[in-house]
């Protein structure tokens, strides 16, 4: 699958980042003023305008190959959100898109760090790591950032994993955001994002992130995660405005529809 | 039933709000030039225009999860009128399409039109 090119920076666009969400519902108006509607779901169209400056020639040459690659609006790829969190379902963990280990504990309904009552207790009862993670569709070459809020009651540490990546990040009592940014495995064409619990520890869990950039932005909790898979671009043609020796500048229109 | 989103602040919309009321009468004019006028529908229609700017991430998020849940223009849920405090249980978003643009960091913006279902 191709994957659209993610810039230098790690960044996949910059500001400003327009996205537009279309939803299809059919509406019988009658004469009282009235209303009957039926929804269409899979009607569902997601759009982004993504605005490029003082891209380097690399940078360009990358847009411009894949373009090529796509054929304009003909091929699909795999895009990812970047106004968005990749992760589906961040404040249900016991979603069917969250795996987890047997001896994995889960408590909803815990006060987390906005005020709300959206965090989760992890609690580990084995003698072994355990782990709740979330496997996206995410090209392994990606640069990515996992983020999460944690506290626990005792001064602890929890694993972040990222494919066969891994890291440790201190808990302590008070609730602190922790972030790691990395890549999954280069050929893998799916990455499994999550974190791991020591042997009898619990921790608090909320604002479970993954962001294809280099650092963590403000939260967003999510339900369908940001994994756009057969996404297309939305025009036949790539205007590349070179502004200065290494500096470009372009526009590009994606779209993801369901029923494409 | 679903209720439309606060921001963090826990204010429904931002200024510059526009609030319409609208009814649907008939009129029936005779030869004598008199008029006799009924109603034509079961209520006011109340509409809002908000517009949202300089949000953060996570509002941003709230009110596009919103739309998603309510599918568009489909789903209905109870809105509280900003003007009044009234609470108003069947409302729905006018359109089928939102537009969310993000200039930079915590910078966010949208707008989006809520009607009360007759």
């Amino acid at each position: 699958m191709t994957t659209y090119p993610q810039l230098g920076s790690g960044a996949l666009s910059q500001f400003p980042v327009q996205k537009n969400r279309r939803a299809r519902t059919v509406v019988n108006q009658a004469a009282d003023g009235s209303r009957i509607k039926l929804a269409d779901p899979a009607a569902r169209v997601t759009e982004w305008v993504l605005t490029y400056a003082d891209l380097s020639d690399e940078e360009a040459t990358a847009l411009l190959r894949f373009f090529v690659a796509t054929e304009g609006t003909l091929n699909g790829f795999t895009f990812l959100d970047p106004a968005g969190n990749l992760l589906a379902w961040s404040e249900h963990l016991d979603e069917d898109v969250w795996q987890k280990d047997p001896l994995l504990g889960l408590t909803p309904g815990i006060a987390d760090p906005r005020g709300g009552m959206q965090a989760w207790r992890l609690s580990n009862s084995g003698g072994a790591e355990q782990a709740l993670g979330q496997t996206l569709a995410a090209p392994g070459q990606y640069q990515y950032c996992l983020s999460a809020y944690v506290r626990a009651t005792t001064a602890t540490s929890v694993g972040l994993t990222a494919g066969s990546q891994a890291a440790q990040r201190a808990v302590t009592s008070q609730w602190t955001r922790i972030a790691w940014t990395t890549s999954g495995d280069a050929q893998a064409s799916s990455v499994r994002f999550g974190m791991k619990i020591g042997a009898g520890e619990a921790v608090e869990v909320y604002g479970l992130q993954v962001e294809a950039q280099a650092a963590a932005s403000g939260y967003k909790a999510s339900t369908l995660g940001g994994v756009y898979e057969e996404a297309h671009l939305g025009d036949d043609v790539l205007t590349i405005t070179s502004t200065d020796a290494n500096r470009h500048s372009c526009t590009v229109k994606i779209i993801h529809a369901n029923h494409l | 039933m679903a209720t439309f989103p606060k921001l963090k602040t826990s204010a429904i919309a931002q200024y510059p709000l526009a609030r319409r009321t609208q009814f649907q009468h008939r009129t029936v004019r005779f030869v004598d030039g008199s008029e006799q006028r009924y109603r034509d529908s079961a209520g006011a229609r109340l509409q809002w225009d908000i517009r949202l700017s300089e949000l953060d991430e996570g509002e941003l998020a709230a009110v596009e999860e919103f739309f998603l849940a309510s599918q568009g223009a489909f789903g209905s849920f109870s809105f509280t009128d900003p003007w009044d405090g009234q609470v108003y249980d069947n409302c729905s978003m006018a359109a089928d399409e939102l537009a969310l643009a993000t200039v930079a960091e915590m910078r966010g913006g949208t707008q989006l039109t809520i009607v009360r279902n007759i």
